[in-house]
């Protein structure tokens, strides 16, 4: 196989091209199948119990997840223009399909129980009709501040702000809907800012976004990397060839995942992004191979015979180190991870042989002609060969320096190391300046919070909650939880009671309590209920049977470590004040979810970076047959590693997602140059034993295709640092960074660990190769 | 000639207008007949009724009271009382409703626990009567003359021959925008009632599942509300009704409220 295929492009270039074309015809006609699926909380497997709890709370309490539309005017929001303005952009929302009308929570939807005539209780909608006077205006935000259950969350209390909550039939319609809403808002809007926030606007968004992203920055980075290609090599159709190689191992994996039925998550999407420089990687080793071997050899045929034997295994076991980094992601608990660990690491092995087929073939097709100056560039004088001397002298006179100066590196990244945080925010997935920061920005700064988690007492006896026991526990925990800076505000059933009590005695608030005897609690949800409140209203807070309350809580800030603050107190308040007999608390809601996903994700990665590290290393010590070569070579991933994350940790940037999966392609990119290094030098020995002539050489061939790549990857991801999507930049930020650390590493730390143990490491060698000679002439 | 074929022209507009006229007035007299039997039938009456509210998971509500009506003008002012049994926890709260077509009803609420009466709001006729599918208004009915009504044809519904009735309210109107009626020919009781909102669905359906002559009068003893919106139902299962119990206008005073009137609660 190893000459096989190769052998075959090279005889048959024009059939190798059909063939790989035909199958990339074949899974390009997959794409029109493709299902998109932006929901994060899909990164629990279905049958996950805080997912399925989660759901079951949804049903349970006929709750949706909504879009949170805020009106700020710092002038005051509370004026009858304004307020029959929103009046009006509501009754607009309700139009919109997929909007659920009966639940929208508005100034003039919700109801406000109050006083009427005679000590009557009213429960009417808090803003019935249009308005005319400024009095009634002052009077709707009264209302407002003096109901617990509307407080906070349906206007800031200096009268600023105002909010719409928009509860919607599925979550992937909130970025239509947030469309629409904004279209609405445009139509009415006068000198007030209008923001839309929630967590399912930012998932969905973010989904659509990435998209568009994808359309621009995979092109984009294959545009820049092709023009840096041409840069080095000087000839445009040679350098074809890792650009073909790259699409069709994109088409090839993603066409794959469409065909076994897998949805393109947010995950999966950066696939192309991941394989493009991955699968570049080996055809630059190729190409700069044969560009600087053609010079010598001037066929083609032989020149590419030449390279590819060069780099067979090299390139076989960079790949297959990257291979562990990504399949070892397959062994998360979450299921888009697991896919696109799977899918990328099939496309590598799909470029990988890929490069070993159409390089040659294409090769083979571009005339001796347009070959006559090929490898004549870039020689003796040029810039590249001024940089290999550079790090041939500095590696080779100042190795212990850079030995210490490691050392220093090394110690000052464990130090950056244990400063990570683990934190993430589906919102910060986009870029401060982006209207939906700003929007979660303007909404949580004046209301009581767009993040909506839910707290559950669960019992199995009917009329549970109607037990003051119960009720009082739930006011305790709101209390306690009111404590934490990110708790905007609490809702339950227990507000609901105290509320209709305070009125039904006449508005003192000694009697806004809960009472002490069941039937008491009863009778004021009856009380309720007779009064023309919304039966629906109130089955928000508990099932019809009474068996199970839900504790609204809202919270300003989604950042999962604030979160699990928050579930925290909670937990400590339950160990110190156990609830009643026969209630469960859990938690549920999107908040609560994504912290779920995270633990399992950051426990998970740990684990899978682990174990690939080792089975890398493992790889190492049978591909140089020895442990020494074996230790040296995981040098520059264990540096790339620390750096990079220390990196993260000292400027504060939260370890999320996209940078807990990352460590995966880290692991995996960062031995290639090792690889090729220790493969080299160790070959260039054998030849003559003479340690100087592989110390000088391997600045020549791997040095130089080494330093190409590094150019041309780092380079290529530049314009993904201009994303308006963070994740995008973390990612483009994090190809350069590994290609200029392991670059850096490999180019100095490896050749000064040579030279400077270059009796343990090359001369050992030298005797075991005596010694078999010696075997071998006594055998003879 | 030419003005032979205004005259024929002008007359024949006439007519259609008088037949119009007759038709709507047809339309609007079947819907008064069915409200007087429906909602004024006897002078007063006694009936236990069982309220049980389904939601859409199949989980049911019950609610048990016994309601006491008495007419004071025939398709005018009436007065109801009603007494809760159950659920347990809200037993002995009563409740009484002044009702005025002409203006604003009245109601009282007593909270035993607390033992305080307190009024309560009225003005929201089309609000949740305790938590169920019915309204206030779908309990004590909406006056005939709010809406404007035209019939538009025949049905059957159970084997009974019905008129169909559209009525549409003359003043914009939250509840409906439209209101089909299926009204029985013989009895005038209604068979079936559809209501569309502004959008024109069908958001909830009336149905008269069981119909007894008690004391000579055509009664709907089990009745259901589906709320197709919500996928919901309530049914309404009327017993022990008794009609003309010589009851008078002075028990639907507050004094009764605390205390009721045990002559017509068991």
């Amino acid at each position: 196989m190893r000459k096989g295929l190769t052998e075959f492009s090279i005889k048959h270039p024009w059939t190798t091209i059909m063939i790989t074309v035909a199958i990339t015809a074949f899974f390009a006609a997959q794409f029109p199948n493709m299902k998109i699926d932006t929901d994060p909380e899909n990164m629990l497997p279905e049958n996950e119990p805080n997912r399925v709890f989660d759901m079951q709370t949804k049903e349970d309490f006929n709750l949706s997840d909504f879009i949170a539309v805020g009106v700020v005017a710092e002038d005051g929001a509370f004026k009858p223009d304004l307020l029959n303005r929103i009046y009006r952009i509501t009754s607009e929302i309700e139009e919109i399909e997929g909007v659920i009308v009966d639940d929208i929570l508005a100034p003039s939807t919700v109801d406000d129980i109050r006083q009427g005539s005679g000590g009557a209780i009213v429960i009417r909608t808090l803003m019935e009709d249009e308005i005319e006077t400024q009095q009634e205006a002052d009077y709707i935000l009264g209302r407002i501040k003096a109901n617990p259950v509307l407080r906070g969350k349906l206007a800031s209390d200096d009268g600023k702000a105002i909010a719409v909550f928009v509860p919607i039939e599925s979550k992937d319609m909130s970025h239509r809907i947030a469309a629409e809403i904004t279209e609405i808002t445009k139509k009415y809007g006068g000198n007030e800012k209008y923001h839309i926030a929630g967590l399912p606007v930012a998932e969905d968004s973010f989904g659509s976004e990435m998209f568009s992203q994808m359309a621009y920055s995979a092109p984009a980075a294959m545009l820049i990397i092709f023009l840096l290609m041409i840069l080095f090599f000087r000839n445009m159709k040679i350098v074809l060839a890792p650009i073909v190689v790259a699409i069709m191992s994109v088409i090839w994996s993603m066409g794959l995942l469409i065909l076994t039925g897998n949805t393109v998550h947010i995950m999966s999407s950066m696939i192309p992004i991941f394989l493009i420089p991955i699968s570049v990687l080996n055809s630059i080793h190729i190409i700069s191979e044969f560009h600087d071997h053609y010079k010598k050899y001037k066929h083609k045929d032989a020149t590419i015979r030449h390279s590819i034997n060069e780099l067979f295994v090299p390139m076989l076991f960079t790949s297959l180190t990257t291979v562990a980094g990504f399949l070892s992601l397959a062994l998360t608990p979450i299921p888009p991870v697991q896919v696109f660990g799977i899918f990328v690491a099939f496309g590598i092995i799909m470029s990988w042989l890929l490069s070993l087929t159409l390089n040659p073939a294409i090769a083979m097709l571009i005339s001796n002609k347009t070959l006559h100056n090929f490898g004549q560039t870039d020689e003796e004088h040029g810039p590249l060969s001024k940089l290999m001397h550079g790090f041939r002298n500095i590696s080779g006179r100042r190795n212990l320096s850079i030995i210490g100066a490691v050392l220093i590196v090394v110690v000052v990244s464990a130090v950056g190391l244990s400063m990570i945080e683990v934190n993430d925010n589906p919102v910060k997935w986009f870029k401060k300046s982006h209207p939906i920061r700003q929007a979660d920005e303007a909404m949580n700064n004046h209301l009581a919070g767009t993040y909506m988690n839910y707290l559950v007492f669960a019992g199995e006896e009917d009329d549970l909650l109607k037990s003051p026991e119960v009720l009082n526990y739930m006011e305790a925990m709101q209390n306690e939880l009111v404590k934490d800076e990110i708790v905007g505000a609490t809702t339950g059933l227990s507000d609901i009671v105290k509320k209709v009590r305070y009125e039904l005695f006449g508005g003192d608030p000694a009697d806004g309590v809960i009472p002490d005897n069941q039937d008491e609690v009863a009778q004021m949800l009856f009380l309720f209920e007779m009064s023309g409140g919304n039966p629906d209203d109130l089955f928000k807070f508990v099932t019809s049977d009474y068996t199970k309350g839900n504790l609204w809580v809202q919270l300003t800030n989604g950042d999962n470590q604030k979160v699990s603050a928050v579930v925290d107190r909670a937990t400590n308040f339950m160990q110190d004040n156990p609830p009643p007999a026969g209630i469960n608390v859990h938690w549920a809601g999107l908040p609560y979810i994504n912290i779920a996903w995270q633990d399992k994700m950051v426990t998970g990665l740990r684990k899978s970076l682990l174990g690939s590290y080792i089975v890398v290393f493992f790889m190492m010590v049978f591909l140089f047959r020895s442990v020494r070569w074996g230790l040296i070579s995981m040098l520059p991933l264990t540096i790339t590693i620390m750096a990079i994350y220390a990196f993260i940790g000292y400027i504060g940037k939260p370890y999320d997602m996209p940078v807990a999966v990352l460590s995966s392609l880290t692991l995996g990119l960062s031995i290639d140059f090792a690889i090729h290094y220790i493969q080299r030098i160790r070959t260039i020995y054998r030849r003559n034993h003479d340690f100087n002539e592989a110390f000088h050489e391997i600045f020549e061939g791997s040095g130089r295709a080494i330093v190409r790549n590094v150019l041309v990857i780092a380079i290529g991801f530049v314009p993904m640092l201009f994303s308006t999507l963070v994740p995008y930049i973390t990612v483009g930020a994090f190809f350069l960074a590994i290609m200029v650390v392991s670059g850096l590493v490999t180019m100095l730390l490896l050749p000064a660990l040579s030279k400077t143990f270059k009796r343990t490491l090359f001369v050992a060698k030298k005797k075991a190769k005596a010694e078999a000679v010696a075997v071998q002439t006594q055998n003879a | 000639m030419k003005s032979a074929i205004t005259k024929l022209i002008l007359a024949l507009v006439a007519m259609s207008i008088v037949a119009g006229a007759a038709v709507a007035q047809d339309a609007t007299e079947i819907m008064k007949k069915s409200h007087m039997a429906y909602y004024y039938a006897a002078d007063d009456g006694v009936a236990d009724v069982t309220m049980t509210i389904i939601d859409k998971k199949g989980k049911e509500r019950l609610r048990e009271f016994t309601m006491i009506r008495l007419d004071e003008v025939d398709g005018g002012s009436q007065k109801y009382y009603t007494y809760f049994k159950k659920p347990s926890d809200v037993s002995r709260l009563t409740f009484m409703v002044h009702k005025n077509p002409d203006g604003n009803d009245a109601r009282w609420i007593y909270v035993p626990s607390v033992d305080l009466i307190k009024p309560i709001s009225a003005d929201d006729k089309n609000s949740s009567f305790v938590g169920s599918d019915f309204s206030y208004e779908d309990v004590s009915g909406r006056h005939w003359t709010l809406d404007n009504h035209t019939l538009k044809g025949d049905s059957t519904i159970d084997g009974k021959a019905a008129y169909v009735i559209e009525s549409i309210p003359k003043e914009a109107y939250k509840a409906f925008a439209r209101k089909v009626s299926f009204i029985d020919k013989e009895t005038f009781m209604p068979l079936r009632e559809e209501y569309f909102n502004k959008k024109d669905k069908l958001v909830k359906i009336f149905t008269a599942d069981k119909i007894d002559v008690i004391d000579g009068i055509t009664t709907v003893t089990l009745r259901s509300m589906q709320n197709v919106k919500k996928n919901r139902k309530t049914t309404v299962d009327f017993s022990r009704i008794t009609y003309n119990r010589g009851i008078t206008a002075d028990m639907f005073s507050e004094r009764y409220l605390k205390n009721p009137p045990r002559k017509y609660i068991k």
